[in-house]
């Protein structure tokens, strides 16, 4: 029988010892706190795939070890590395970006493909038809992800490019076309104000208007303008909504945001590396009393859509959203209705469990995020409307 | 022959330890309080138009993950154990519970408030006692990831305090 050499040995004990401290640890600190073992579920019930994953997934949160730990190794990893995590790419010029949206840009499609074009195309089409049942129409709008509209700002080889739509992201749009699906081509209109504004950095192509925030997922105030009247002005052009009378007016307003990217680190240290982003937004406020805009829950036009609706309307400033400024732009006031990361199929799920939101609309705007074409949380399951 | 002596001695190490698991796991396992008197607190008697007793049916896959960017309410199946307020009449009933990879008493949030409860981890099997309201969308609206949609007709309903009452 030979012997291991006495670093081998070494090594070898060492890496047992990391492993089993974890365990170790945790078992102490259950029985600290009077709880029994966590593996106690896992050896009291049916064995199945779900119940293992369910149980690591609750061992990699719960961990009191890996709580303690993870701060210092992500701190570690940033200030070493530049790396902030699962979620969060850092660009240039203190640009975040969320990983899979950067992996939609970048990465090749799964092999199914077709089938997931297909589905997606299926579930909207099923809801326009739905939709049309009851006499409401239906306008698509995708929320594009920031790294398709700043590819420059992620890496120095996209510097001379304005914007970058993925193929996948132009095949599903031009498939519903063809179904005779409205869709508003958010990518041109970012593309070309992008384009048309004055650079500020002699050429490379940074506009003296962000449509993006840097720290932030979602789009810029002169992003959220710039949508909604797009959104607005395919509305009337279509014929489907009439102008109304409502005066709004704007009112600016400062905020200073600390963005989501940044927040989903979850480590102090490296959120405070980074100072919070300070910008203009601007308010819609009834142009006779100032009061900021109101929905009107029975508007004849309901907006449905995710956190892009959200920002700057449940969020500071308040009244600065997509939804605010359709709605100044369309002089009517509307209704509107949010599911944060949903915006594919839990909205559709909502409308589906109470359909008395859709009572009395006749248009329906609905916005997602474009990378839900591929990660959409629940995926893209056709939804009929009761 | 050693290495058949080695194999031996690993299966019986994996066999001790798998047993060893197992009688800590079950010798662990907490006790079931009786319905009616576990988990009784002044809120969960209070609040809700709605109180019951129920057992965790199951936690579908995926139904229970951390979410930094956005806030969301997962639907859980529930068997009913005891009605203590309130008119429910199924057996099995679909609950709502926001933000749930949270424990209750940090879960409410600016967005929904009222909400609570000691429960810290949700897991199958666990009895619950609950104070409710229902249908959720009268309570909650915002992201609902639901595993059953469209394989149960009754209507969802919404946790507003959720106290553990044993295994």
């Amino acid at each position: 029988m030979s012997h291991l050499p006495p670093p081998n040995i070494l090594l070898v004990g060492g890496f047992l010892a990391a492993i089993a401290s974890v365990g170790a640890s945790q078992a102490l600190v259950a029985l600290i706190e009077g709880e029994g073992p966590r593996v106690a579920p896992l050896l009291t019930g049916v064995p199945s795939a779900a119940r293992v994953r369910a149980f690591e997934s609750d061992l990699e949160e719960s961990s009191w070890l890996a709580r303690r730990l993870r701060p210092w190794a992500q701190s570690l990893r940033f200030s070493l590395l530049r790396e902030m995590g699962d979620d969060v790419v850092p660009g240039r010029d203190g640009w975040l970006f969320y990983r899979p949206s950067v992996r939609y840009l970048v990465e090749p499609w799964p092999g199914h493909r077709d089938g997931l074009e297909g589905s997606i195309v299926s579930a909207i089409a099923a809801f326009r038809d739905d939709l049309a049942a009851r006499g409401v129409r239906m306008l698509l709008v995708l929320a594009p992800n920031k790294a398709s509209i700043y590819p420059d700002r992620l890496s120095r080889r996209a510097d001379a490019v304005a914007a970058v739509v993925h193929d996948g992201t132009l095949s599903v749009i031009a498939r519903l076309r063809a179904l005779g699906i409205e869709v508003v081509d958010l990518f041109s209109v970012f593309e070309t104000a992008r384009r048309r504004a004055e650079p500020v950095d002699g050429g490379r192509g940074i506009a003296a208007e962000l449509y993006y925030l840097g720290q932030d997922s979602h789009w810029s105030p002169p992003g959220v303008r710039l949508a909604a009247a797009a959104v607005a002005r395919r509305l009337l052009d279509l014929g489907w909504v009439e102008r109304g009378e409502a005066e709004y007016a704007l009112k600016e307003s400062r905020v200073q945001r600390t963005g989501d990217l940044l927040r989903m680190v979850r480590v102090e240290s490296i959120e405070q590396s980074f100072e919070p982003e300070a910008f203009q937004a601007l308010q819609v406020v009834d142009a006779v009393t100032a009061v900021p805009y109101r929905d009107d829950p029975g508007s004849t036009v309901l907006v449905i859509g995710d956190s892009f609706l959200r920002i700057y309307s449940q969020e500071d400033p308040g009244a600065g959203g997509l939804v605010a400024h359709m709605a100044r732009e369309l002089r009517l006031p509307l209704s509107s209705l949010v599911s944060d990361g949903g915006g594919a199929t839990l909205i559709r799920q909502t409308l589906s469990r109470k359909p008395t939101l859709l009572a009395g609309r006749s248009v329906v705007v609905w916005e997602f995020a474009e990378r839900d074409i591929r990660f959409a949380m629940e995926g893209w399951p056709v939804v009929r409307l009761r | 022959m050693t290495a058949i002596r080695t194999e031996r001695g690993l299966q019986g190490i994996a066999v001790a330890l798998t047993a060893a698991a197992a009688v800590i796991g079950v010798s662990c396992r907490r006790q079931p309080a009786a319905p009616s008197a576990a988990g009784a607190d002044s809120k969960v008697t209070e609040l809700g138009s709605i109180e019951v007793t129920a057992r965790l049916v199951e936690i579908p896959e995926g139904a229970i993950f951390k979410r930094e960017m956005y806030d969301y309410a997962t639907v859980l199946k529930y068997q009913v154990l005891e009605v203590h307020r309130g008119d429910v009449s199924e057996e099995t009933i679909y609950i709502g519970h926001y933000n749930p990879f949270k424990p209750r008493s940090e879960a409410a949030d600016r967005r929904v408030e009222g909400i609570g409860g000691n429960l810290e981890v949700f897991r199958a099997g666990q009895m619950h006692r609950m104070a409710l309201e229902v249908p959720i969308d009268d309570y909650f609206m915002g992201g609902i990831v639901n595993k059953y949609f469209g394989r149960f007709e009754g209507p969802i309903y919404w946790a507003v305090w959720t106290d553990e009452a044993g295994e």
